[in-house]
């Protein structure tokens, strides 16, 4: 009975929290939308690093991976014509792709050795966007990227109508990505993680099982990408730099990575503090030190991460509603 | 007898009286009209990267707005349709990204209600300019390779970057004429490409030899020894430095020293150059030529020039953020504002539209070096682009010094065709980018 009513109760809770996420847009300003559009993107690509730390391998190149959604998406929309949501999905499978053909080479390295040699196959990378002017626009990158179509009357252009697209997309994948986690195929990825060996001595193909996730994680880290190139219409090799990289690292480890939530706290409170409040404040020039202290208190001071503090406001809360135990009654009594 | 008295402390209650009955006489009986001649204010949005690696570009320039604005409100404000303007400068920090530089045109368009954005341009542009061009906003950047046939509303009334640096190498061929060889390198990124083609391009009209391939290295460089060992391994009498950023101009220069380089340094830049002489020596930095002049000089008092007090503006910023933190672009956005007041006044309006047609109506316009021309359709398919005279500056015993105004038409007139083969050949061409 007490499982129902718990069952009721998350689902309530996830309810309103979808309506909330409905509502948004409606209360807040023009620009706040657009910092909503790009927070969503940014809830997919940390959501999907998380994939792939799930194996114990923390990777440098995730938001190169990122970018050759966005450039494999731009590209076959710009260049040969192809609708821009099938272009969308083009581009995460390029990214999948990619990640497949890097896995040969990656996955001979473990820990440490993996974290640079992720990080060198992301500088390949793009480098190679810099050098081919052709296709890839070299620095400047490219350009007029043709924006998702407009739906009848609702204009994509609108930040809160693409709001509500990148919404669907996100939640779709995120449940994607929860039931992943939660099925047998991430029990394995789990097992890699924290005893590869004797996961392997009881038949786990480690090897697939850790390339799966990578190739899972960078299909959903492209279409990021692929949301943000036709959002924003211009992409160049800057923009998935190791700077925009050590971001996802900071969402990742200030929100924490033990549970499903904890980046996507991490993402969406450090990007109101740094987008919304702090600007707001009036800290324009002083908000990376703001934001570097910030960062460094909650590694002094949370070291399980902000989804440490939502558990346990989550247990006191569950002990305040919790009735007393039947047994401790006929005691006192 | 000598009287004395114990001042009185005044209460809270009788200052605020007092305040309130001071400031309702002075609005009752007429106060001086420099004082309250402006009634109305018009927002001017300043969209540049203000923290990060580029914020050099973007940082100064909201602080010489700043004394812009303090010099114009003071004097009772901009005239513009019988009205009387104060001006309000709304910055947005972009990071110098592209989507955050849409998000910061979106609220200084639909939220602060701006009739003006300045940027620096760059990658950010391409962020904000579906935005522009639907709400018809007028926009200006720092660097006119943002231009395209396409971008009608986009000005660059100030930088005709990068090609005025054909000035440095011509003044330099002129004056130093033993100089025959010349080496470049130069990040490898939009700002650096057409850069080293307008050098490139430079060097061969003036006849001096560059005896290897430009060298081009990654914005994330952080060691330039072996960068600098490759560039003077061909003993190059001229060090060209192309339009570096200034966390690149200084460890080059270091080097440079530290390798016993002996010949010439050309740069776009110096930005913060005393820090450049600290870390080498007066007698290194010698004859370093470079387009950016400190507005102390006395050359600046020109008559041709338009930039108005430019002594006092360098002295004013001085004053309030140090003389080293004076930089390329610490006046540039506030000469734009000159342009831009000229033409509101003329138009009589601050509505965007009214103030490009009038900008733009005689085909000339005010620019900070003297009058020039609106140009640019053979380079960028546009003639938004405003280009007339630049200064050449050399450093002499540890200061910055105008050695020339060298025109930029006159260089395009004869060599122009040199200019299009480089651009082309770097696929800089506005045909060419993205």
């Amino acid at each position: 009975m007490r499982e129902d009513i718990s069952k009721i109760s998350k689902w309530g809770l996830g309810l309103v929290f979808l309506a909330a996420l409905l509502v948004l847009p409606q209360v807040l300003s023009y620009s706040q939308r657009e910092i909503a559009v790009l927070l969503v993107i940014n809830v997919l690509l940390v959501a999907s690093y998380r994939l792939m730390t799930l194996t114990g391998e923390w990777s440098l190149g995730h938001v190169v991976i990122m970018g050759v959604g966005a450039y494999a998406s731009a590209l076959f929309a710009k260049r040969l014509g192809v609708p821009v949501p099938v272009s969308m999905f083009l581009g995460a499978s390029t990214a999948g792709l990619a990640a497949a053909v890097l896995s040969f080479p990656l996955f001979r390295m473990k820990g440490f050795y993996f974290l640079i040699g992720s990080f060198a196959a992301g500088e390949v990378i793009r480098l190679v966007w810099k050098y081919f002017s052709t296709p890839f626009g070299g620095p400047k990158g490219i350009k007029l990227i043709p924006g998702f179509p407009d739906i009848g009357p609702i204009s994509m252009f609108e930040p809160e109508n693409y709001y509500y697209l990148c919404l669907a997309v996100v939640s779709l994948s995120l449940f994607i990505l929860y039931r992943i986690e939660q099925s047998r195929i991430g029990l394995t990825f789990h097992a890699i993680h924290w005893q590869d060996k004797l996961a392997e001595s009881v038949g786990v193909g480690t090897f697939r099982y850790r390339m799966l996730a990578f190739v899972l994680a960078s299909f959903f880290a492209g279409l990021s990408g692929a949301l943000y190139a036709h959002y924003i219409g211009t992409i160049n090799p800057t923009r998935f730099d190791v700077e925009e990289m050590v971001f996802v690292l900071i969402w990742a480890i200030v929100g924490g990575t033990n549970t499903f939530f904890g980046p996507i706290i991490g993402v969406v409170a450090l990007t109101i503090i740094n987008e919304i409040i702090l600007r707001s404040l009036g800290f324009d020039s002083a908000r990376p030190m703001i934001y570097g202290a910030l960062l460094i208190l909650s590694v002094l001071f949370l070291p399980k991460g902000l989804e440490g503090v939502v558990q346990k406001a989550g247990r006191i809360f569950k002990a305040r509603k919790a009735p007393e135990p039947t047994v401790r009654r006929e005691q006192n009594a | 007898m000598r009287l004395t008295s114990t001042p009185r402390r005044i209460s809270r209650r009788e200052l605020l009286l007092t305040s309130s009955a001071a400031v309702t006489m002075l609005a009752t009986t007429g106060a001086p009209k420099f004082a309250f001649g402006a009634d109305k204010t018009v927002k001017i949005g300043f969209l540049a990267p203000l923290t990060g690696a580029v914020a050099a570009w973007g940082k100064p320039g909201l602080d010489g707005c700043q004394i812009w604005s303090d010099r114009v409100n003071n004097a009772g404000g901009i005239e513009i349709g019988g009205d009387r303007y104060k001006v309000e400068f709304i910055a947005y920090d972009n990071e110098y990204d592209p989507g955050k530089a849409r998000t910061g045109a979106a609220k200084l368009i639909k939220e602060d209600g701006v009739k003006f954005i300045m940027m620096l341009g760059g990658d950010t542009w391409p962020g904000v300019q579906p935005m522009a061009e639907r709400e018809g906003m007028l926009v200006s950047t720092l660097l006119p390779s943002d231009l395209t046939p396409d971008t009608k509303t986009l000005i660059a009334p100030c930088e005709v970057h990068p090609i005025y640096n054909v000035t440095g190498v011509q003044w330099l061929a002129e004056n130093k004429p033993d100089m025959k060889t010349a080496v470049i390198c130069a990040q490898d990124d939009a700002l650096g490409k057409p850069s080293v083609a307008t050098y490139l391009a430079a060097f061969e009209a003036a006849g001096i030899d560059v005896i290897d391939e430009p060298l081009f290295f990654d914005p994330a460089t952080t060691d330039f020894a072996p960068v600098m060992t490759r560039l003077l391994s061909g003993k190059p009498d001229i060090l060209c430095l192309d339009t570096c950023y200034a966390d690149y101009v200084h460890p080059l220069c270091e080097q440079a020293f530290q390798q016993g380089f002996q010949g010439t340094i050309i740069s776009c830049t110096a930005d913060f150059y005393p820090k450049i002489i600290e870390k080498t020596s007066k007698e290194f930095m010698e004859g370093f030529v470079f387009q950016f002049p400190d507005f102390d000089d006395p050359a600046l008092n020109d008559a041709n020039v338009n930039f108005s007090k430019p002594n006092e503006f360098f002295q004013e910023y001085a004053n309030r953020f140090g003389e080293s933190e004076w930089s390329a672009v610490s006046w540039e956005y506030a000469s734009i504002m000159d342009l831009w007041a000229d033409a509101a006044s003329k138009a009589g309006s601050i509505e965007p539209g009214d103030v490009l047609a009038a900008m733009k109506s005689s085909g000339k316009g005010k620019h900070a070096f003297g009058d020039a021309d609106w140009w640019g359709e053979e380079l960028f398919g546009i003639d938004n682009a405003l280009v007339g005279n630049w200064p050449v500056v050399v450093i002499e015993n540890g200061k910055a010094v105008i050695k020339e105004y060298k025109s930029i038409p006159d260089w395009w007139n004869q060599h122009s065709d040199l200019v299009i083969k480089h651009f082309r050949a770097l696929g800089q061409m506005w045909d060419q980018r993205g």
